[in-house]
């Protein structure tokens, strides 16, 4: 932007009812959580922002951390690598079938929370004697096999996205289809794989529902993610400066992968993507 | 000779994804035979039980699916091609604060909407959920990075010479090329605001209020398939019909390389 340019009225209206959402909806509430902090809490009864590292210390967030942890290395990469290695595959060779192959992937994660837990339980819980230990597993299954398929059909959008003169050129010069996947396709899309990567983490670190679902047949404890943890503080002992103090610790991670992928990345530079 | 490997990978890659395929169907499969073998006594069982309450939820959800679905997308969109294309105060601000606004749990947002729902006396009510449900950074965010992409700034400015304004723009150049965008976020809207249950849940109390959903979860266990079925299929039909305008891709049409 050039300094002194004036802002046009019109670019601002087609925004404003974008705007005036995400400040009644998104950033309002937020500044109302924020403030909510402060509040007198079951670990802070004076109430101050000091809640914020006192929840720490509550007995469940140490085992809750190990989970996150084992999400991160293990939900997260294999969940990138198997949505990028299909949408490949998919985009690769003319499937017949490739629609239908797709709308099946993405079924799991279109199937709403009781449902789902019954059709699990049914295939799986019965026949393995889940122990405390593997249960992640199954919670990492579950998270994997219901968000996967959407990921799908955005990445493999975003291959068909890519010009045929570009692959064309490539072929001619003699790339088979790994190196055409590797060297062009994939550096071509990075942007949506940042964007997948960023949601990625933060849903790993939000985990609620799979590990809720399991809670219902006995598997899990009501306890086994920080999300649980922060939603029993606020909605089960009614204290929700202490939940919202918990939530808004798991928001911290987050943003700072946000603020590093904007600030390493060329994300928000529109010149950088002509 | 590398004719040879090249239909050999293909067929193995055929293979691989029909294995796949045949996996993730199989639960599907049994979902179906639970809710059967009689739909039509299962679908009039749903109905009939306590008084209809099954067709209120399902009036609920295509209300409120629909509304907030018209909102959050067109409101999405066109900020997605503002902010990637034209001069706004504040433009990456608000590019942050929607990376960031998508990574906050619910929890921390659950109690703080249901206060501002309830100032503006919305709560039990679907307007109130419609106005909460509506904001939709996921969708803008992808609008953003598809145009920034789509629409070379060389195509901007033949724009521009032609005579197009910022709203021209938009409509002669952003729509006719975001056949493909419009689709996924369509679809992608629809989905998780017909299967949402925790905002729902949290600002509707009369179960004569409740989305299908939250009555899955009333209902639980009984005619739970049959629920699950009922929700699948307008998703499988949606789906079917925004895929068309996927397989194109984005370019088409457009500056090609």
């Amino acid at each position: 932007m050039i300094k002194g340019r004036k802002y046009r009225t019109v670019p601002m209206v087609m925004v404003a009812p974008y705007f005036a959402l995400m400040l009644f909806t998104g950033f309002i509430p937020l500044f109302y959580a924020i403030r909510e902090v402060a509040n007198p809490s079951w670990v802070n009864l004076e109430g101050s922002y000091s809640t914020l590292f006192r929840i720490l210390k509550d007995f469940r967030v140490v085992p809750d951390l190990r989970h996150t942890f084992f999400l991160l290395l293990v939900f997260v990469p294999v969940t990138i690598i198997s949505v990028l290695a299909l949408s490949l595959l998919l985009d690769a060779t003319a499937v017949r079938g490739n629609t239908f192959m797709r709308l099946v992937f993405l079924l799991p994660g279109i199937v709403s929370g009781g449902i789902s837990v019954v059709i699990w339980m049914y295939f799986l819980g019965r026949h393995i004697n889940w122990n405390p230990g593997n249960v992640k597993w199954l919670i990492a299954g579950i998270a994997f096999s219901s968000g996967a398929g959407s990921w799908v059909v955005i990445q493999y959008g975003s291959l068909r996205s890519i010009s045929h003169e570009i692959l064309e050129a490539a072929r001619v010069d003699g790339c088979n289809r790994i190196q055409l996947a590797m060297r062009i396709k994939l550096p071509l899309i990075s942007r949506y794989i940042g964007y997948m990567a960023i949601l990625l983490t933060a849903a790993a670190i939000q985990i609620y529902s799979e590990p809720a679902l399991l809670t219902s047949d006995g598997l899990t404890s009501n306890w086994w993610s920080l999300n649980q943890v922060a939603y029993s503080y606020a909605f089960q002992t009614a204290d929700f400066a202490g939940g919202t103090a918990l939530s808004l610790d798991m928001l911290i991670p987050s943003v700072i992968i946000g603020i590093i992928f904007v600030l390493k990345t060329d994300f928000l530079k529109r010149d950088a993507y002509q | 000779m590398r004719q040879n490997y090249e239909r050999r990978n293909a067929v193995l890659i055929k293979l691989t994804l029909w294995a796949l395929t045949i996996l993730v169907l199989v639960p599907f499969i049994w979902l179906l035979r639970e809710a059967g073998p009689n739909y039509v006594a299962s679908f009039r069982f749903l109905f009939m039980n306590q008084n209809g309450i099954a067709i209120a939820w399902l009036k609920n959800s295509l209300l409120f699916t629909f509304s907030s679905l018209t909102i959050s997308v067109l409101s999405c969109v066109v900020a997605g091609f503002v902010l990637a294309i034209l001069e706004v105060p504040f433009r990456k601000t608000m590019l942050f604060i929607t990376l960031i606004t998508m990574l906050i749990p619910i929890t921390a947002m659950a109690m703080p909407l249901y206060v501002l729902i309830d100032k503006i006396h919305l709560t039990d009510n679907l307007f109130g959920l419609i106005i909460a449900s509506s904001y939709y950074p996921f969708g803008a965010f992808l609008s953003y990075l598809y145009f920034v992409s789509a629409l070379p700034g060389d195509l901007v400015n033949m724009g521009r010479i032609d005579g197009l304004g910022d709203w021209g723009l938009f409509w002669h150049l952003g729509i006719p090329l975001s056949k493909a965008l419009w689709s996924i976020i369509i679809f992608f809207s629809f989905l998780s605001l017909w299967n949402s249950y925790q905002l729902p849940s949290i600002l509707l109390t009369d179960p004569m209020h409740a989305t299908l959903p939250m009555g899955l979860m009333l209902l639980y266990g009984n005619g739970t398939a049959i629920v699950g079925v009922l929700m699948l299929v307008p998703v499988i039909l949606l789906y079917l019909l925004s895929q068309r305008s996927i397989e194109r891709g984005i370019f088409s049409g457009a500056v090609k390389g």
